[in-house]
């Protein structure tokens, strides 16, 4: 009965020499393991405005909204942390090298208004010339066009995205070709223009 | 005599596993119990069905929060069932990890709730402060304390980083010791065995009978573990024991739980040292029509999924039933017999999530409510006492400061 009420006595001058397992937190900044799971933030110099990130989260905690702002199409890519589980299925899916949006080390997410826990990234759209919907992000279509290479030239949006990007075609020229016909072809066209002027007519 | 009819539960409906007993009591013995499930439809299969098979696994993960591995390991299964694929080796070695590192914490967690129960604090925090341990290795291995994210269908979504190794071994080497000594406390100490040896005894016919799971069976002398009776894993690779004992008491479900750790702890060593090199993911293209099933031992029992695909890009049915489903039952067994006081400790002692015992309320045939959960737990506390005093054990002073307290 005594030896083994030692042997516990033991394992409690070590917990007090040894102290709380928990940390000081407020008094010492809390640092997580490197592979700690944190808050997901977007990366303006990767994002390419894709949305593949939306489609695979299973929490649908990033959703976009297309709007004008100053006279420019601007797609609005919200993340809301709240919603978000940081399962990490938005940096596997990443188009652009998984760095669009990655994963950080922030852990902190604590906010009064549950209304501002989003981050929110800006991408310049592509608008069809004919009917004025959307086609996509600019950097996107751009992405597109380095990852296929010369293939580009197969269709009229892709190379006129890259070639205006690059300063080569001069819009004014376009203008004159306005006629709502065939030569519509070679404008920036979403999918259903792009049927409508080459089947359709 | 006069009957008592006492019941417990369903009191909160918005936590996880709301179930209803219905006590009758005659004096301070417990006659009759009636149990009931069904309280709370969470809808989770209809939610699995309206996402893919890869979101799915998130959703099945938040089924509970303390197997959140057990339900995507038999999911990730029932899916390469259907496509009749088999992950890579390493990515079985990064599953068997984290299922083990599971079971440890949840055993850790339901021990440090039965000391509670018993009024041992004491232990209650102990076995709390070692349960960090785990979660640490959890969360240096997954990046998350719980709800890890590592399962999808055909392997693993994040490798284990061989740099991390070292740190892990470190941490597994300091739980081992104070885990021995723990299972040497609960077998010297006289005071535990006075209140749990030949306490809520469920015969071996008795858990044939209601087809009990887990440690829950392997108490009461059923070997019966789907890690040694199916293939899967990386279970097979390496030589462990699977706990058995005899009794069935709350005793003999204690000590099946600390040896199965020590078990556990031998398996996540081996897989560390033993971790083969390759892919970590099978890359599963399409999901063709057909139906598939797959178990895994959670560290309460069995849990089956059962998953049907039309080809599409979700399940058109999925199926789950949880161990403490077949569990719970077992309950009517064990509680004929025994003292109000011991209730608490007989129903936790097949682990069933920590609310359902939290919500006990005793009331006699008016209605009137005699005790709550709080109560229940205090009279046990107080069982303990009672004991103490009897054997003549040196109550420790901090024991004496949180009585009541939690």
């Amino acid at each position: 009965m005594r030896l083994p009420k030692i042997r516990e006595l033991l394992e409690a001058v070590k917990a007090l020499a040894v102290g709380p397992y928990t940390s000081k937190f407020p008094k010492k900044p809390h640092t997580p393991y490197p592979s700690f799971r944190g808050q997901p933030k977007f990366n303006e110099d990767y994002c390419v405005g894709c949305l593949a990130c939306e489609q695979v989260c299973p929490a649908q905690a990033i959703d976009h909204t297309d709007t004008v702002k100053g006279g420019r199409a601007v797609r609005t890519i919200n993340h809301y942390t709240d919603t978000c589980i940081f399962c990490g299925e938005c940096e596997a899916a990443c188009i652009a090298e998984h760095k669009g949006i990655k994963l950080s080390r922030d852990w902190d997410l604590a906010f009064f208004d549950r209304k501002k826990s989003y981050e929110s990234i800006e991408r310049e759209l592509v608008l069809c010339e004919v009917c004025g919907g959307v086609i996509g992000a600019k950097k996107h279509i751009l992405w597109i066009t380095n990852k296929i290479g010369e293939l580009t030239f197969s269709n009229p949006t892709l190379y006129q995205t890259r070639l205006r990007e690059l300063g080569l075609i001069d819009n004014n020229l376009l203008e004159i070709k306005k006629d709502g016909g065939r030569d519509d072809r070679l404008k920036i066209l979403c999918a259903r223009c792009r049927r409508q002027t080459t089947v359709g007519g | 005599m006069k009957k008592t009819v006492i019941p417990i539960g369903p009191y909160h409906p918005l936590q996880e596993e709301p179930e209803f007993f219905m006590l009758t009591v005659e004096g301070e013995t417990v006659v009759d119990v009636d149990v009931q499930v069904g309280y709370n439809h969470r809808g989770i299969e209809k939610l699995s069905e309206l996402k893919t098979f890869d979101q799915s696994t998130f959703v099945i993960e938040r089924i509970c929060g303390i197997c959140s591995t057990s339900h995507p390991f038999a999911y990730t299964r029932a899916v390469e069932d259907i496509c009749d694929i088999e992950a890579p080796m390493r990515a079985k070695y990064i599953r068997t990890i984290i299922a083990e590192g599971e079971r440890m914490h949840s055993h850790l967690l339901w021990l440090g709730l039965a000391g509670h129960f018993l009024g041992y604090n004491t232990v209650y925090m102990w076995v709390w402060k070692l349960r960090e341990e785990i979660l640490d290795i959890m969360e240096i291995i997954s990046g998350n304390r719980n709800n890890y994210a590592m399962f999808k269908p055909g392997g693993v979504r994040r490798d284990i980083n061989p740099d991390d190794i070292p740190l892990v071994m470190k941490k597994l080497d300091k739980i081992l010791p104070t885990l021995k000594m723990l299972y040497k406390a609960v077998r010297d100490d006289p005071v535990l065995h006075a209140r749990t040896k030949g306490v809520g005894v469920l015969s071996r016919e008795a858990a044939l009978d209601f087809s009990a799971l887990g440690p829950t069976s392997r108490a009461s002398g059923v070997a019966r573990d789907v890690r040694k009776d199916t293939v899967y894993g990386a279970y097979h690779e390496m030589d462990w024991e699977m706990i058995v004992t005899k009794n069935g008491d709350v005793y003999d479900k204690v000590a099946v739980r600390i040896l199965e750790m020590l078990e556990s702890i031998k398996i996540l060593k081996y897989c560390f040292l033993h971790l083969p090199d390759g892919e970590i993911d099978a890359h599963i293209k399409n999901i063709p029509p057909g139906e598939g099933i797959g178990t895994h031992e959670a560290p309460r029992g069995e849990t089956f999924h059962y998953v049907r695909s039309d080809g599409g890009n979700g399940p058109v049915r999925h199926k789950v039933r949880a161990p403490t489903f077949m569990n719970l039952p077992t309950y009517k067994a064990t509680i004929k017999g025994a003292k109000i006081a011991d209730a608490s400790i007989i129903l936790a002692a097949i682990d069933p999530c920590y609310c359902c015992t939290e919500r006990m309320a005793v009331s006699d045939t008016k209605g009137e409510r005699l005790f709550d959960g709080r109560e229940l737990i205090r009279l046990s506390q107080q069982e303990t006492l009672k004991w103490k005093q009897k054997l003549g054990a040196v109550e420790p002073p901090l024991e004496k400061l949180t009585r009541g307290t939690l």
